[in-house]
């Protein structure tokens, strides 16, 4: 499974004129940039709001914009915002940093041996199509309906992609490189976090996107399944009474936090490690 | 690039000395790791046997933890009765569905918003918003338009596989080598034959990328919908079998959930990323250690 | 009869980061013979390879013209066919797929096209080859098929961007003895941009020496060198050494002037 766009083939080895430098340098007003992203998704809202009024379809089906602004806001004074985001963060958290503590090393360790990664290679692929979602019935099974639950499907989701492009990160590393390191004295320890950890940052930061993702998406089914908070669990509640405009003010939020999560973690990491380093990494 | 890997192999020949002499057993055995076959599926056969061990040694209660003889028991237990294959056919439908209008779609409105630039950046923000919004959250807003449906569920997982394959398609127009586009043209080609010729091509190891992404997270949609609009499905029969505590269908679903996304990887998927992307060498394989 | 005419040629950019008006191309003008080649040779950075990508119409002159074959250049065109610093082969077309890709987009027909392809790839000694991908080919073989890619849509001109900078000295010098081989055989018009004096001396008839940023013509030098060349000939023609020599003198007078203008 290349989740991983890897690319050798056609890159040439000068870098592409016209291609990443100049729009780099054009894009250095970053006023210029906002506005670039603040005015089509106003446009968008705007188009929204004009097609419901002019439309006149019921707002019990497609709700006004104003409606959704104003469930937003009955939401956070009620303190139900701040009860369902403070569960759904919270188990991503947990959830993302036990499977970061987890699979970091493991796929390093099999990354580091040809036979290793060789036998764990088709088990993780296989791992990775099944992670997540599909656990959820297992996993409430397991640990019963609530926070233990949700958290290990976090995890899980998360786990095999990042272990998996770990790996392949480690194998990808040039043997030169590895060789230069020890013939310059590095150890074991030294060898991990100098040079395996920093040569599959691309391929580690490519597994965290897609392991983020199945992670969101199986944080937010498991709690529309599985439990008495959180935001999936309010997107239920809204639902069964039918309430249109908590439905998508949630969805709202859900796709602000993910666009977060994107633009202030994993956007950082990628520009201050592998961008750089001036190694490709895959956008996605 | 291709230079780079003929000389990574000599370097792995080179770092095994011992080959020509090898004993009979070990070249068995070489010959044996080279088949692609056994290497992708040589490795369950310890694990199913792990498995097997430790449901027979009841390191977890049985109500909670079942071996893989009893799901081979439930699995033809299931299929003589036919829920099985009923089942199976129902999510196979509702994925057959929600993929081709998703890929059709996915790569059309793709292709049209990659080719202008204006376009490419005015819609990128939406795109990526729409890609936010995880798509089981639309469920149930879903629910309320169509209710619980086959048009629910196709439309989330349709929703699942566009946004990805748009994204893929736009970064992978993007990533096409100016310098293709100008050859291209210096040597006559017009704008539509650039198109067909450099862009489509040139996209594709990112949208092939963009198709197995987008499949992967509308396959998760699949069984997440089944669970919560419940009606039939794979998903459907894990969670119902959950809630009566009977775990050997839980554990047969989730095999046969990895079962068929291995088939539909092996029999779709990678057959043609072998033919396109790897056979023109823009992706180096993914067993390339050897 | 001229194949190529530039006159008074300009090109300044505005810097992507700074937003300065920088000055690529001062003033540029010459014309290439056709069955005539001619090397473009300068300091790293002195726009010779922007001279191209404008007489390829990969890049607008801000002043001046460029013609081929009496025609004004406005767009890249099949009339001008480019071999790339980094080959530039379709990796999802085959050798013999690449070779045909400029008659195809003529529309000749296929069983004339492949014809005529096989016997271009024969030309470069890549017979044998037809069904290999790019990425399957050596650093010299690619380059071979770029050649033959260009070649055999008969162009007026033949752009070469600095076609052997990426290649090892042996396999470079190999490489260049085939060119000026096919040259001499087929006479085509070649404009060839280098950096290395020796590969412009043993390749062309006329050299355009160009001065550093911003770049104008700093002397166009004829090679008395008979043709066909070898590089054991070469290497001991008097006129071959005298040429390096005077080249190099040129180009180092130029840098000695761009100090000192530095240091200004």
């Amino acid at each position: 499974m290349s989740d991983l766009p890897a690319r050798g083939g056609n890159a040439p080895a000068v870098p592409r004129p016209g291609a990443a430098v100049p729009r780099r340098g054009r894009t250095g007003s970053w006023a210029v940039d906002l506005a670039w992203f603040v005015t089509p998704l106003a446009v968008l809202v705007a188009l929204w709001a004009g097609a419901v009024a002019a439309t006149g379809v019921p707002t019990r089906v497609f709700p006004q914009v104003t409606d959704v602004a104003l469930a937003l806001w009955e939401m956070a004074v009620s303190g139900e915002l701040a009860l369902h985001l403070g569960a759904s963060l919270y188990r991503v958290l947990v959830g993302s940093v036990i499977a970061v503590a987890t699979a970091l090393p493991f796929g390093i360790a099999l990354g580091a041996s040809r036979a290793l990664s060789a036998f764990f290679s088709p088990l993780l692929r296989f791992s990775v199509a099944l992670a997540g979602i599909a656990w959820i019935p297992i996993a409430t099974l397991w640990l019963g309906y609530g926070d233990g639950a949700v958290i290990f499907i976090v995890w899980n989701a998360m786990f095999f992609a990042l272990a998996y492009n770990t790996m392949l990160g480690v194998r990808r590393i040039p043997t030169s490189l590895l060789r230069s390191a020890r013939s310059l004295g590095a150890g074991p320890w030294r060898l991990f976090w100098e040079v395996l950890l920093p040569g599959a940052m691309p391929s580690v930061i490519s597994g965290l996107r897609i392991g983020l993702g199945y992670g969101w998406r199986g944080l937010v089914a498991a709690e529309i399944i599985a439990t008495h908070a959180g935001l999936g669990y309010a997107l239920f509640l809204a639902q069964t009474s039918f309430s249109t405009d908590v439905i998508i003010a949630a969805m709202v939020i859900i796709g602000v936090l993910w666009l977060c999560t994107d633009r202030l973690l994993l956007a950082p990491l990628e520009r201050r490690t592998v961008r750089r380093w001036g190694m490709t990494s895959g956008e996605g | 690039m291709a230079v780079d890997s003929a000389e990574h192999t000599r370097k792995a020949g080179s770092g095994r000395p011992a080959r020509a002499p090898a004993p009979l057993h070990r070249r068995a055995w070489l010959r044996l790791s080279r088949n692609s076959a056994f290497r992708t599926l040589g490795p369950f056969v310890p694990v199913v046997g792990l498995w097997w061990l430790i449901a027979a040694l009841e390191v977890f209660p049985p109500a909670f933890f079942i071996g893989p003889d009893r799901v081979v028991v439930e699995f033809a237990e299931l299929l003589r009765k036919g829920v099985l294959p009923g089942y199976l056919a129902d999510s196979l439908e509702r994925l057959a569905y929600g993929a081709g209008f998703g890929l059709a779609i996915g790569i059309v409105m793709g292709f049209l918003t990659a080719l202008s630039l204006r376009v490419r950046k005015a819609l990128w923000p939406i795109l990526l918003f729409f890609q936010a919004i995880a798509d089981i959250a639309w469920l149930p807003i879903v629910i309320v338009w169509f209710g619980f449906s086959l048009t629910a569920v196709t439309f989330v997982i349709v929703y699942t596989v566009v946004f990805p394959l748009m994204l893929a398609v736009v970064s992978g127009v993007e990533q096409v080598p100016r310098e293709l586009v100008l050859a291209a043209r210096s040597l006559g080609a017009g704008r539509l034959r650039v198109f067909w010729e450099v862009t489509v091509p040139g996209a594709l190891p990112s949208i092939a990328t963009g198709v197995r992404t987008g499949l992967g997270y509308g396959w998760r949609a699949l069984v997440a919908a089944e669970i919560i609009v419940g009606t039939s499905g794979i998903g459907f029969m894990m969670f119902d079998a959950r809630r009566v505590g009977d775990v050997s269908q839980v554990f047969l679903g989730m095999v046969v959930l990895g079962i068929l996304w291995y088939m539909l990887d092996a029999l779709i998927l990678a057959p043609f990323e072998k033919a396109t992307v790897e056979r023109w060498g823009l992706v180096r394989g993914m067993e390339d250690d050897e | 009869m001229t194949a190529l005419v530039i006159e008074h040629l300009e090109k300044t950019y505005t810097d992507a980061y700074t937003g300065d008006e920088v000055v690529a191309i001062g003033d540029v003008s010459f014309s290439v013979s056709e069955g005539e080649f001619v090397s473009v040779l300068g300091p790293s950075g002195c726009g010779k390879t922007t001279v191209l990508n404008t007489v390829a119409g990969f890049v607008r002159p801000t002043s001046g013209t460029v013609s081929v074959a009496g025609n004004q250049v406005s767009g890249p065109g099949p009339d001008r066919g480019v071999v790339f610093q980094n080959h530039a082969l379709f990796p999802w077309k085959t050798v013999l797929g690449n070779v045909v890709f400029g008659l195809r987009m003529k529309g000749m027909g296929r069983a004339e096209r492949e014809a005529r392809g096989r016997e271009y790839l024969s030309l470069v000694g890549l017979e044998g080859f037809e069904r290999r991908y790019p990425h399957e080919l050596s650093g010299g073989m690619r380059q071979r098929l770029g050649v033959a890619r260009v070649l055999a849509t008969e162009p007026a001109v033949m752009l070469m961007d600095e076609p052997f900078a990426s290649i090892d000295a042996q396999t470079r010098r190999r490489l260049q003895e085939d060119l000026t081989r096919i040259f001499e055989e087929r006479r085509p018009t070649v404009f060839f941009v280098t950096h290395d004096i020796d590969e412009a001396v043993f390749l062309s008839d006329r050299i355009v020496v160009l001065s550093g940023r911003p770049s104008s013509v700093r002397e166009i030098v004829e090679v008395d060198l008979p043709r066909p060349r070898t590089w054991a000939s070469a290497v001991d023609h008097p006129g071959f050494r005298a040429t390096v020599a005077h080249v190099n003198g040129l180009l180092a007078e130029g840098e000695a002037e761009g100090t000192a203008a530095d240091v200004e």
